[in-house]
């Protein structure tokens, strides 16, 4: 049965004066209360008596939620109230890392973006997630603050499955810090919605590739796959074919195909699994193939 | 005479693209739609209480836990309300009585002090059910094997042209049978068979369905409604609730979007049923998207075998339809689009033997109801995908097949009528050179795959044989005409058209033409319904002959006063002329105070009230067993769409390089809306056409949200459409003229389906042409690997 009136419930709005504040609050609501950046997703869940809660926590504005900036050593920092449009438009992101501009800006809609965050999306464990698989890649860390201090951990170790994660209770996602792309880096995000604008993703497809000693081929290559798995993947066995072996249609045809293989997808009202596996041997082809023809350049 | 004629030739407002009359407040936000009116603190807000099985009977209701939750000031069921409604075929009632026939079918409402309380209220109302097996597919409903979902169907009252078939759910049965379909095939040097389906679709306007119903303390009830019908609403609900006509009062603002859903009565009729109850209290009743999408309204699904065949030069021979219609769990409006269905079931083509059944079938789906186009893009994608067929089969050029098969003057249609003089040739040249149709083009890279599609359409206003409509035009001091009408503005500028029409009819200038609005029933003249695509050929006739009214009484005056015939003069952009003495004086104040008689003597004329009404006189029932008989519909608008396409080999997704369209308006009165509609209606069929689904998993919607209910955005509609029209002159138009609101969305999935059978050579059941559907029937045919 679907709910005919689906309505926002009642529920409290916080607003702590720091980070430990909103961390004890929600340690001590857990379960009933949850950080609130953009709400766009948190919203709409909440309305349809998805998501159910007593409290929404407001950290927009607490210490370093707000900070967006790039450093040469340390790379970019991105807080977790700056919004997709403040990430897509700033220059040391377009300049360095525009592959992130290029995902954030296949989500949703130019207005949902003006509040939708990276963190957010990232927060959400949605496994269609547009930004994750790219900050995936870019070897993201997430900084996190809870009641018992700061940790550190790797984007790629944070999901356990849909909309869980590693998060503690009291736990808060602060910032993530990727760090300086490779030298000579080329990505793209290839997104299939199924029209044109602010779609969900059937399938999206985040490659980037660059010039390394270390690899056979003299290439290494980073392969993060969404909306083909319970959480946000990447494509291991295909990123080792092609540092393995030199990099030639075929070769990007077989990681294509190693992509492909590693996906368990889902039927669902956007796509059956069966075109999803198809699509992500396509699209990975499609990726790999233009961000070879700029690395081979 | 002289004269008049001279001013037919020259018409300075009719043909010219003035801009709307409405576009200002629309566009600066300040229109006033239902939502927008304020009511005071004594309003109300309606919810309801809605079944959550497709198909169950109704054991026991117990409302008193409602009745007694603070702030609710009334609760209603079905046992209030026993009348059953429908505009063809009175086979509902407001609230489920003893059984609920679909999800969200309404079982009681609530009107509380807040919209909370009203659904908490809701909440509280039980309801013990006791599920019934279900009927999920129109063909199975047919069959002898499907549980009955309307036991009582032979009590039903309903209007002679409909033929339900009681023991069973066939709702109504229309029939053609045209010449010896079953000797023909054996002429046939070519024969194509296909079966298409096709989903429900919403219409989705931006704002959903909304009404406030108030009733005073004398029994008067005034109805607020978003609302494409208010004089049918009128009639509806009144004789529902028993109200008389004239107590019944309804008010219709602007409407944010209709597409058919808001014509006929939907949920408007919960509100007046609260309001009943409530003397004094407005209550107000909007629904939810998620309502609007599978509670409402929507487009009826359709499953159509057809088989066509053709001689070995192309000429078509005979033509036999199956069509099988899921009009869900109430068609009272849906029998009607089985008719249109069945009577224009041929299209546009002349075919000698046609043999069709068109079969109305209850399920325990959501309600079908008008959706622009009344039945004819679901025919259309079958028969012109087939007719594309055949044409390759036969080895004959598409457009060279379209133009040999296409009916013409004098042609007899399927239901024995005459077809009358139309444009449908030029039509089909006019697609076919804007997308170079005869070029093969090629593809823009390797990895797509180009082709091109047309197809043609007709659509005949569908209606009870008697729609009427009713039009005023008063002058005022000013000498500016104000125009009173009960057609409604829905966007596609018929309030334009309308003030066009007086203007050039009076001989004012256009902008010196007010339409007097909202439509209300209580003021403003009857009009049967917003719907057809008839308000500027039924409508625009009204007003003509009001404007003609008034124009009559003006002169008759003057002419008078200035000792003349009435023939020697005219009135040019709000002065009175006369040819003959070339004297010369402005409407102003003669229109209302009259002129003085010479010599002081008294005075003569008076405040001056045109009056016009139409009603089409001449069409015929049909022969039950045949479908047969003298003139089944007014007229029929005809047209062609075309597209060039391009198709991603790796994804399925399709790119419009260019469209084309080209319908034959008989008269545009106003070109550049003619153009919009086109636009708009394209759009919409190709959004029907690539996204629009409603999926249904046992009675439940699972995409009941613009999340997974795609609809095409601007994105999507971002490619060169070429937009004609040719004007062959309908005999009954004003200045010629007849519709094309609905028009424009008929042909496209057809178009489109032809292009991507030229891009792939794959044919696919029925839309949405979605790029998985593609790409995978492109996979399974060995088309790519």
């Amino acid at each position: 049965m679907i709910n005919p009136h689906p309505g926002l419930p009642e529920l409290e709005y916080v607003k702590p004066a720091s980070l430990s504040e909103a961390c004890a609050f929600l340690a001590e609501h857990d379960g009933k209360a949850k950080p609130f950046a953009g709400g766009t997703d948190s919203f709409v869940r909440l309305r349809d008596g998805v998501l159910k809660l007593d409290y929404l926590v407001d950290i927009k504005g607490l210490e370093g939620t707000k900070e967006l900036s790039f450093d040469s050593k340390k790379g970019l920092t991105i807080g977790a109230a700056v919004t997709m449009n403040q990430v897509a438009k700033h220059p040391d992101v377009i300049q360095h890392y525009p592959n992130l501009v290029q995902a954030a800006n296949t989500v949703a809609s130019y207005q949902l973006r003006n509040r939708a965050t990276i963190i957010g999306n990232i927060c959400n464990a949605s496994p269609a997630g547009d930004t994750i698989g790219t900050c995936m890649i870019l070897d993201g860390v997430l900084n996190i603050k809870g009641t018992e201090g700061e940790r550190t951990i790797p984007l790629n170790a944070f999901f356990l499955a849909p909309g869980r994660t590693v998060l503690k209770a009291g736990e808060v996602v602060t910032s993530i810090t990727l760090p300086p792309p490779p030298a000579g880096m080329v990505g793209v995000y290839k997104k299939l919605g199924r029209n044109q604008m602010s779609d969900l993703s059937i399938v999206g497809v985040a490659v980037l590739g660059y010039p390394s000693a270390k690899s056979p081929s003299g290439y290494a290559f980073r392969i993060a796959l969404a909306s083909v798995a319970p959480v946000p993947m990447e494509a291991l066995k295909a990123e080792a074919i092609l540092s393995e072996k030199k990099i030639t249609a075929e070769t990007i045809a077989d990681a294509a195909v190693a992509a492909m293989d590693a996906v368990t997808p889902i039927d669902d009202v956007r796509g059956s699994a069966r075109y999803r596996k198809l699509m992500v041997r396509n699209l990975t082809r499609e990726a790999l193939t233009e961000v070879w023809a700029k690395l081979s350049n | 005479m002289a004269n008049a004629k001279s001013k037919e030739k020259n018409l300075t407002v009719v043909g010219a693209s003035v801009p709307r009359n409405d576009v200002l407040e629309k566009v600066t936000g300040s229109a006033t739609y239902l939502d927008d009116i304020q009511f005071g603190n004594k309003l109300l807000y309606a919810r309801a209480a809605r079944s959550p099985h497709p198909h169950a009977l109704i054991k026991r209701i117990d409302t008193s836990k409602a009745e007694q939750y603070p702030g609710v000031k009334a609760v209603v069921t079905g046992k209030d309300f026993p009348e059953r409604i429908g505009l063809y075929l009175k086979d509902k009632t407001i609230f489920a009585t003893d059984r609920v026939r679909f999800l969200g079918e309404p079982v009681a409402a609530v009107a509380a002090i807040t919209e909370e309380i009203a659904q908490k209220a809701c909440s509280l109302i039980e309801v013990d059910y006791e599920p019934l097996e279900g009927v999920f597919d129109a063909e199975y409903g047919a069959s002898d094997k499907a549980p009955l979902i309307h036991p009582d169907l032979g009590k039903y009252d309903c209007v002679n042209f409909i033929f339900p078939k009681p023991g069973t759910n066939i709702s109504n049965h229309f029939k053609i049978r045209k010449g010896n379909v079953e000797a023909a095939w054996k002429q046939c040097a070519h024969i194509v068979e296909k079966t298409y389906k096709i989903p429900h679709i919403q219409h989705v306007p931006i704002e959903t369905h909304g009404a406030v119903a108030m009733m005073d303390q004398k029994g008067k009830v005034t109805l607020w409604a978003s609302s494409q019908s208010p004089f049918a609403q009128r009639n509806l609900v009144a004789k529902a609730l028993h109200i008389s006509h004239s107590d019944l009062r309804v008010i219709a603002p602007m409407v944010g979007g209709g597409f058919g859903s808001k014509a006929g009565l939907t949920m408007e009729a919960i509100p007046v049923a609260l309001a009943t109850k409530l003397p004094g209290y407005p209550i107000k009743f909007i629904l939810t998207r998620e309502e609007e999408f599978y509670t409402n309204f929507v487009r009826q699904g359709l499953t159509i075998h057809v088989k066509v065949g053709c001689d070995k030069d192309g000429n078509l021979l005979a033509l036999k339809n199956m069509m099988y219609w899921d009009g869900g769990a109430s068609t009272e409006y849906g029998t009607n689009i089985t008719r249109a269905g069945g009577y224009s079931s041929s299209g546009p083509y002349d075919i000698p033997n046609v043999e069709t059944d068109s079969i109305c079938v209850y399920t325990n789906h959501p309600i079908g109801g008008a959706y622009r186009g009344f039945g004819m893009s679901e025919l259309h994608t079958g028969i012109d995908q087939a007719m594309d067929e055949l044409a390759e089969k036969a080895g004959i050029d598409k457009v060279k097949f379209l133009k040999q098969n296409a009916i013409s003057e004098g042609d007899i249609v399927v239901t024995g009528m005459t077809m009358h003089a139309n444009g449908i040739q030029q039509c089909i040249d006019n697609v076919a050179k804007a997308i170079d149709f005869s070029k093969k083009g090629e593809p823009s890279s390797s990895d797509r795959l180009r082709g091109k599609g047309i197809a043609i359409m007709w659509k005949a206003p569908a209606m009870p044989p008697n729609p009427g409509s009713s039009a005023w035009v008063e002058l005022s001091e000013d000498g500016k005409a104000t125009v009173g009408l009960g057609g409604q503005e829905i966007g596609q500028g018929t309030f334009t058209v309308m003030a066009q029409i007086a203007a050039e009819a009076l001989g004012v200038k256009y902008e010196d033409v007010r339409i007097a609005g909202p439509v209300d029933t209580q003021y403003s003249p009857y009009e049967w319904q917003t719907v057809a695509s008839r308000l500027t050929w039924s409508m625009g006739n009204a007003v003509r002959a009001a404007a003609v009214d008034a124009r009559k009484q003006i002169l008759d005056v003057v002419a008078e006063a200035w000792q003349e015939t009435p023939e020697d003069l005219d009135i040019i952009d709000g002065m009175v002329i006369s040819y003959k003495s070339e004297k010369e004086t402005p409407l102003t104040d003669l229109v209302v105070y009259g002129l003085p008689k010479p010599n002081d003597e008294g005075w003569m004329g008076g405040p001056i009230i045109g009056r016009g009404s139409f009603m089409p006189k001449y069409v015929t029932n049909l022969d039950p067993e045949t479908g047969q008989g003298p003139r089944a519909v007014v007229h029929y608008t005809v047209g062609c769409e075309g597209l060039d396409i391009e198709i991603e080999k790796e994804t399925g997704r399709i790119h419009v390089v260019k469209a084309a369209a080209c319908f034959d308006v008989g008269k545009a009165i106003n070109p550049a809306l003619v153009k919009a509609q086109i636009e708009g209606g394209f759009v919409q069929g190709l959004s029907s056409a690539i996204f629009e689904e409603i999926r249904l998993r046992n009675g439940v919607m699972t995409n009941p949200s613009f999340v997974d209910y795609r609809i095409a955005t601007t994105t999507d509609a971002a490619f060169p459409l070429d937009t004609t029209y040719v004007e062959v002159p309908q005999d009954d138009g004003p200045w010629g003229a007849r519709g094309v609101g609905e028009h424009p969305m008929v042909p496209t999935i057809a178009a489109l389906g032809n292009a991507i059978y030229d891009a792939t050579g794959v044919r696919l059941e029925g839309p949405p042409y979605s790029a998985e559907k593609i790409f995978l029937a492109m996979l399974d045919n060995g088309k790519i690997n």
